[in-house]
């Protein structure tokens, strides 16, 4: 059977569109955080430059990795998924031109720019300016408007667990957003904190996460050709995912002010989180199982890794969240290194994977698998060192903040592990490079004609069994 | 079937929905009520709120990225109490739109930067923090300046008085304040503990105090360590040999002393690295152990070259009893009947002295950023010569 025959329409514009300029939006980002990292070396060259300022430019780096790369990553992942998943196309493509320029233009370009400038709020993940907060807002409400229609416009009755995981996503991002970009500037000190903790946690265990693992749990099973291991599993974890994650926000601020009682829960759920998550990711192993380790399919290989990596992301979010060792590494650059094993990591390997699975499957795009295989490779070390390199130097400064030894001695310590650390920009960098060059050499089509003369394009029913027995 | 599934998916989205309102009143409304009470339970009377000039500082503090290498929140576990002071209370931070709590520590804790260090010192470490501290990482903000630590634009000043409100309100609580926010407050023995009997003064804070026991100095036993420590610590104001001219000096009033034109006793130096010097930008150093605070003073002591002992002259004492003990004391120790008003002690010439030149300078010009008048429109230079061989002779070495 022709499986493109009863695939819907997919608007692979606005696939291409996104992917594009979620690659773009990433280099830039990656040379801001190169560039913050220099600066701890050579602070001096942002002598008489307030553009090149290091705050400034810390912004920029986590403002465009969460709003430049990893959304239009995921808009793109949807702009392929939903159709597939509902059987029904997006709302509009208008629409879809709208968000796209709306996005890009109205929020990541003037966000960057306005914080270069001066304008900026210093709330985590929240750090573009309250202008900038009313589009982002827009464009999430218009968003919701594109893709959450067609999940509905059938019934509810054939939803898969990405499907879930997308609606969840979507309609708690724009719930959480007010809660740390705005709450904050309303509510003064401690009161404040308490709302923006739970932004923090919520941009990515609400946003970022549930897209992640809608990606994982969408191309595993349309990759391997094989439904995923366990359905219930798979839907038991979402919920339970989402009854914890929202409970998390305080435990970056344990030891604070704010309420014991409200620190201990925030713990609790934190350990709980752990457990949730192994059964999450044993789902997906299982799921992929016989595929290798290192599957052939690009897309599938960063989509296992991305597995992988939120497992282990979880478990050390588990264990820091513990009183004891909260008290020693919090503040410390082990927190860095932890916050880059979940973006650089597990959102990133899931992100460029729910990319190249769409992109591949655009008839008119360019791809070449060979320089997506050394992409994977190069992000592979990439993350490794940075992760290894942060943890080390977190568990020395936090080593010495316990003693008397004066506070500048842990910066003296940490100076090792930054060079390394800004060192790694080129493996990291040259990944992305290797990334973006991936999806825009070869041949045009190349990507799909290399599914089609092999095993064939995927039946729906591996992504959406529920839909494929109603179809 | 179809119905029931469809009922059972919308419940499970109203629950879902319940899910993050729940987080939302547990996490956020909740505490915020339990922080409300708390804080009217036990702020002080009358909190200190920002002034404009302090709210364009907290802008630029906040813009800059500050928040996310200084935390402005010491928890309430020991080693951050031990470095930074007692634990932050809730009504602490009633004025913060929004809070500037951080989640990371690259530099230092400023929960109690206010009036630890002069706003000379302020200035010529934004202006170039490797000038004061040469391993430092933060950013140079030369550009809040006209090309020179001096020469402040007004966004600079905004910013110190804005650094200068940090831990004011709890300061200006005073005695009676912690004892009304200790009655107050709903909470542990533990956090108590941690909130109210650290000692305001701690081993780490650079915070100088006017004068307070300084420990004994022991011998050095290793005297390359010394010359590390100060090129690494001190040669930055006080230059490379000690004469007053490194990079830091530029835009500090009063100039870090010339330690090569003055010769101190151990006790004199013991208290100048333990306590700093009140009202100068001399930090206290309180967070290096005796043994290298000893090595420094060694290397501080070696930078003077003796000058050959002259006796003073009885004209000397009378010009000393009738212009200088008002400030410096009848027995030159600095405890003058007027003395007790300056916000600069002044010198006591019995823990140490100038070279010759250096006190006829001093005398003739006055000191400036101090409250050393110059003398030279008062006293002949026959009189201001006797003046300076006189206080010479007062150092009890």
């Amino acid at each position: 059977m022709n499986a493109s025959a009863n695939r819907p329409r997919v608007d692979s514009r606005l696939v291409f569109a996104h992917g594009l300029a979620a690659i773009v939006t990433l280099l830039i980002s990656v040379v801001f955080g190169t560039l913050a990292a220099i600066e701890l070396i050579a602070p001096d060259i942002a002598s008489n430059a307030p553009a090149l300022n290091w705050g400034r430019i810390r912004y920029d780096h986590t403002q465009g990795i969460l709003f430049g790369w990893l959304v239009n990553a995921f808009f793109a992942f949807l702009y392929h998924a939903v159709p597939l998943l509902t059987g029904r196309p997006v709302t509009s493509a208008r629409l879809g031109e709208w968000i796209f320029g709306l996005w890009n233009f109205a929020v990541v370009l003037p966000g960057w720019v306005l914080v270069l400038a001066g304008f900026s709020q210093p709330l985590e993940w929240a750090e573009f300016p309250l202008v900038i907060d009313a589009f982002v807002v827009l464009v999430f409400i218009l968003v919701a408007i594109q893709f959450l229609p067609a999940f509905f416009s059938r019934g509810l009755e054939d939803l898969y667990v990405s499907s879930w995981y997308i609606i969840g996503s979507l309609v708690f991002t724009l719930l959480a957003y007010p809660m740390g970009n705005i709450v904050p500037e309303l509510v003064p000190g401690a009161r404040g904190a308490a709302f923006s903790g739970l932004w923090i946690h919520d941009a990515v265990g609400l946003f970022v996460t549930p897209m992640a693992v809608a990606i994982l749990y969408f191309v595993i099973p349309a990759a391997t050709r094989r439904p995923i291991y366990s359905h219930f599993v798979s839907m038991l974890a979402f919920w339970l995912l989402f009854f914890l994650y929202p409970l998390n926000g305080t435990h970056h601020y344990i030891f604070s002010v704010i309420p014991m009682d409200a620190q201990i829960g925030a713990i609790v759920a934190s350990t709980l989180l752990g457990l949730v998550v192994l059964v999450n990711v044993t789902n997906m192993l299982l799921s992929l199982r016989g595929a290798g380790w290192f599957p052939r399919d690009i897309g599938l290989r960063f989509v296992s890794t991305s597995a992988v990596l939120y497992l282990i992301v979880s478990i050390q979010g588990s264990v820091q969240a513990q009183m004891s060792v909260n008290q020693a590494v919090h503040f410390s650059d082990w927190v860095i290194g932890h916050s880059h094993l979940a973006m650089l990591g597990f959102a990133t390997f899931a992100a460029a994977g729910g990319l190249i699975h769409a992109w591949q499957r655009i008839p008119w795009a360019r791809y070449d698998a060979m320089i997506l295989g050394w992409a994977y490779w190069l992000l592979i070390a990439g993350i490794t060192v940075m992760f290894v390199d942060l943890t080390i130097a977190g568990l020395v400064e936090a080593h010495l903040w316990q003693s008397a030894a004066p506070w500048m001695d842990s910066v003296r310590a940490a100076k090792p592990f930054w060079l390394i650390r800004a060192v790694n920009f080129v493996p990291v960098l040259l990944g992305f490079v290797a990334l973006l060059c991936g999806l825009v050499v070869g041949p045009r089509g190349g990507g799909l004609k290399m599914i089609e003369s092999t095993i064939g394009l995927e039946p729906i029913a591996e992504i959406a069994p529920g839909f494929a027995e109603t179809a | 079937m179809r119905h029931f599934l469809r009922m059972s998916y919308l419940a499970a989205g109203i629950g879902g929905l319940g899910f993050f309102a729940m987080s939302v009143l547990l996490l956020g409304v909740w505490p915020g009520i339990a922080l409300e009470r708390q804080i009217r339970a036990t702020e002080p009377d009358h909190p200190m709120p920002l002034t404009a000039s302090e709210k364009r500082g907290r802008e630029i503090y906040g813009h800059n990225g500050c928040p996310y290498c200084h935390t402005q929140q010491i928890r309430y576990i020991e080693s951050d109490v031990r470095r930074f002071g007692r634990a932050t209370l809730a009504w602490e931070t009633i004025f913060d739109y929004p809070h500037l709590w951080g989640t990371r520590r690259i530099g230092p804790d400023l929960s109690r930067e206010g009036a630890v260090r002069s706003e000379d010192w302020h200035f010529a470490h934004l202006f170039n923090p490797r000038h004061i501290t040469p391993d430092s990482v933060m950013p140079p903000f030369d550009w809040l300046f006209d090309g020179a630590p001096d020469r402040p634009k007004p966004e600079a000043r905004d910013l110190v008085a804005y650094l200068e409100t940090l831990g004011r309100n709890r300061e200006l609580a005073g005695a009676n304040g912690e004892a009304h926010s200790r009655a107050g407050c709903d909470c542990s023995d533990d956090e108590k503990h941690l909130a109210f009997d650290a000692p305001l003064l701690n081993a780490s804070a650079s915070m100088p105090r006017s004068a307070g026991a300084a420990p004994k100095l022991v011998s050095p036993a290793d005297r390359n360590r010394g010359l590390r420590l100060y090129a690494r610590d001190c040669a930055n104001c006080h230059g490379p040999r000690g004469e007053g001219n490194g990079k830091g000096a530029a835009g500090l009033v009063p100039r870090p002393t010339n330690l090569a034109e003055h010769e101190y006793t151990p006790d004199r130096l013991s208290s100048a690295l333990w306590n700093g010097v009140a009202g100068t930008s001399m930090p206290a150093w309180r967070d290096l152990p005796v043994e290298d605070l000893s090595a420094i003073a060694e290397v501080v002591r070696g930078f003077h070259n003796p000058q050959a002992e002259q006796a003073s002259s009885e004209f000397g004492a009378e010009i000393f009893a009738d212009h200088c003990a008002q400030c410096h004391g009848e027995s030159g120790d600095g405890n003058g009947p007027a003395a007790g008003r300056f916000p600069i002690a002044s010198t006591d010439f019995r823990s140490q002295r100038g070279s010759y030149e250096a006190d006829l300078r001093a005398v003739r010009d006055g000191i400036e950023g101090t409250p050393m008048a110059p003398w030279r429109a008062q006293l002949s230079e026959e009189e201001i010569a006797a003046a300076a061989h006189y206080v010479r002779g007062l150092f009890r070495p």
